[in-house]
């Protein structure tokens, strides 16, 4: 940055404290989870991996944590499959009904999750799928499919439908032309889709508390519960481990951006998010 | 099908118009296959609940009775007023961030916005939990404090509406930066040469030319923010106090402490009519503004 004229240093300055806002507190999760004290604090006394093996020793965490992977699971299979399903569907096709059709595939992102919740608390209960992890997931990959629909159309933005047609013409079937046409093209899509999906299914909090059962205790979920009584070693480990989730997202993302050499093509953002 | 149709320019990502010879037939009888795993599951997990609880929401006379609950009220008003601060507080720094990456290089630009991103990847519960400790009495931000001299003992910043805010806005600022940078991208950037061989100062190019251009990026910002503000539900638990319960709250208290399912139900949707007309405006204002929804 040309920092020239008084006008653009202060800019500069200004900014220096809102970026440190936007990353300390993501900055000191893993510090706190390697604490060598018994109380959560910051700056750690000392370096300890106490606090870790007391997480993988709790089978109250462990379980947590096997359920979020099996949430996430669920969550990125049939985010995938539907999410690239529907962006191949609708590439490069106008047909009246269009418009409504996009629109519910994206709705579930509009939707504020605690509304969603609510929906699929009382929808599992009256069908009478409850205690277990698969209602949860199913959840999840409501709310995930949009994100990897809208990745896959991002990545087959640059596919001229013409190709297809020529594949096709020249004796490819149907799934030859998924196999050799779109899925090179949709590759990178696919996989940012999925860990899109993984993500939002990882840090997924309200939904999983609402359809919570003994044995379906998410690992947000059980620290939500535990956060209101104490601040514990055991919820920062479980925080560093979705800060470290999160870091490998980013790093991904980026390297995916400056692939693209395009800070435009950040992924999409939803309207709305995890609260 | 002629190979003219191959070597013809076409626009990128844009399909013309087909014409009937250059489609053959299992592939126009075919397509629908692929959009219904999605419909049909959109269908019976998506709508078939929301319905359900529409439907609930009709029984036992529930709007008007959450409708004339005093926490309801409260909650209302708190949702409101706290989703209005974060908002402008959000949409002044995030308008800060985003002139900073608009002036910036390039390298510089990409590791800033994986600062912006990083929140962003980053669950509310994570992000909430560390906020608490640094906002707990003999957290970094008290020690700070009192290490400047400003205060001597630790001043409460944890489980009040200070707090909520702080975390909301530590949530929402990702999604306020990225409408106002895009605006910002899109002026041009010779009228502010033009401004300034004129004689304009730094000041004047800033309140006369960008702040105007860029108002359509500040009103996508703050309407994204507002939107996503009025559904918070985690903040207001782990970082606010019994007097900052939001709508969400309200919600949950309905249906898993009053096991109230029509009256929650009933909240619901009002929340969810709320928010539909925002996202309506919001729209509205990315088409004026030349924006896409999904870049």
């Amino acid at each position: 940055m040309k920092t020239t004229n008084p006008q653009q240093r202060a800019l500069a300055l200004f900014s220096i404290p809102v970026f440190l806002f936007l990353v300390i507190p993501t900055a000191i999760v893993v510090p706190v989870a390697l604490n060598d004290s018994r109380y959560i604090t910051f700056p750690p006394e000392g370096i300890s991996f106490a606090a870790v093996a007391g997480f993988f020793a709790d089978r109250a965490w462990t379980s947590a944590l096997t359920a979020s992977l099996q949430s996430a699971g669920i969550a990125v299979v049939i985010g995938v499959l539907l999410g690239a399903t529907a962006a191949i569907g609708l590439h490069g096709r106008k047909f009246p009904g269009q418009p409504a059709v996009v629109g519910l595939i994206l709705a579930p992102m509009i939707v504020p999750t605690v509304v969603l919740a609510l929906a699929f608390y009382q929808f599992f209960i009256s069908v009478g799928m409850v205690g277990s992890i698969v209602p949860i997931g199913l959840a999840h990959a409501v709310i995930a499919t949009p994100y990897v629909y809208l990745t896959t159309r991002a990545s087959l933005a640059g596919l001229n439908p013409a190709l297809v047609r020529s594949a096709q013409s020249l004796g490819a079937g149907a799934l030859s032309v998924l196999r050799h046409v779109y899925l090179p093209v949709i590759l990178p899509g696919l996989i940012s889709g999925a860990l899109f999906a993984f993500s939002v299914s990882i840090d997924e909090t309200v939904m999983s508390l609402f359809m919570q059962s003994p044995g379906a205790t998410t690992l947000p979920v059980k620290m939500f519960t535990d956060i209101q009584f104490n601040l514990t070693p055991k919820i920062a480990v479980s925080s560093a481990l979705l800060v470290s989730v999160a870091t490998v997202g980013l790093l991904l993302q980026v390297m995916f951006v400056l692939k693209r050499r395009s800070s435009a093509r950040m992924l999409p953002l939803a309207v709305s998010a995890q609260t | 099908m002629s190979n003219a149709t191959l070597a013809g320019p076409r626009p990128r990502g844009r399909d013309s118009p087909p014409s009937a010879d250059s489609t053959p037939r299992r592939r126009r009888s075919g397509w629908w296959l692929l959009l219904a795993p999605i419909l049909a599951f959109d269908v019976v997990l998506f709508l078939t609940p929301l319905g359900k609880l529409v439907g609930a929401s009709f029984a036992d006379n529930a709007y008007q009775r959450v409708l004339e609950d005093p926490l309801v009220l409260r909650a209302l008003v708190n949702t409101l007023t706290i989703s209005l601060v974060s908002t402008i507080v959000t949409v002044v720094l995030g308008y800060v961030i985003a002139m900073v990456l608009w002036r910036a290089g390039n390298v510089t630009r990409v590791i800033l916005f994986a600062v912006v991103l990083l929140p962003f990847w980053t669950g509310i519960l994570v992000k909430n939990f560390a906020w608490a400790v640094l906002l707990q009495d003999n957290g970094l931000v008290n020690a700070f404090l009192q290490g400047i001299g400003l205060t001597d003992a630790p001043i409460p910043l944890l489980h009040n509406r200070f707090a909520v805010i702080v975390g909301m806005v530590h949530c929402l600022l990702p999604y306020a930066v990225f409408p106002i940078f895009s605006s910002l991208t899109s002026i041009d950037d010779r009228l502010g040469l033009a401004a300034r061989s004129l004689g304009a100062r730094e000041g004047s190019v800033f309140r006369r030319i960008t702040l105007p251009l860029s108002l359509p990026g500040i009103s996508a910002a703050g309407l994204l923010v507002f939107i996503i503000s009025t559904g918070f539900f985690i903040t207001p638990v782990v970082m606010g106090g019994p007097g900052d319960m939001m709508i969400a709250n309200q919600i949950d208290y309905y249906a898993r402490q009053l096991t109230d399912f029509s009256g929650a139900a009933a909240l619901a949707v009002i929340l969810t009519v709320m928010v539909s007309i925002l996202v309506a405006v919001y729209q509205r204002v990315l088409k004026a503004g030349g924006q896409h929804e999904d870049n």
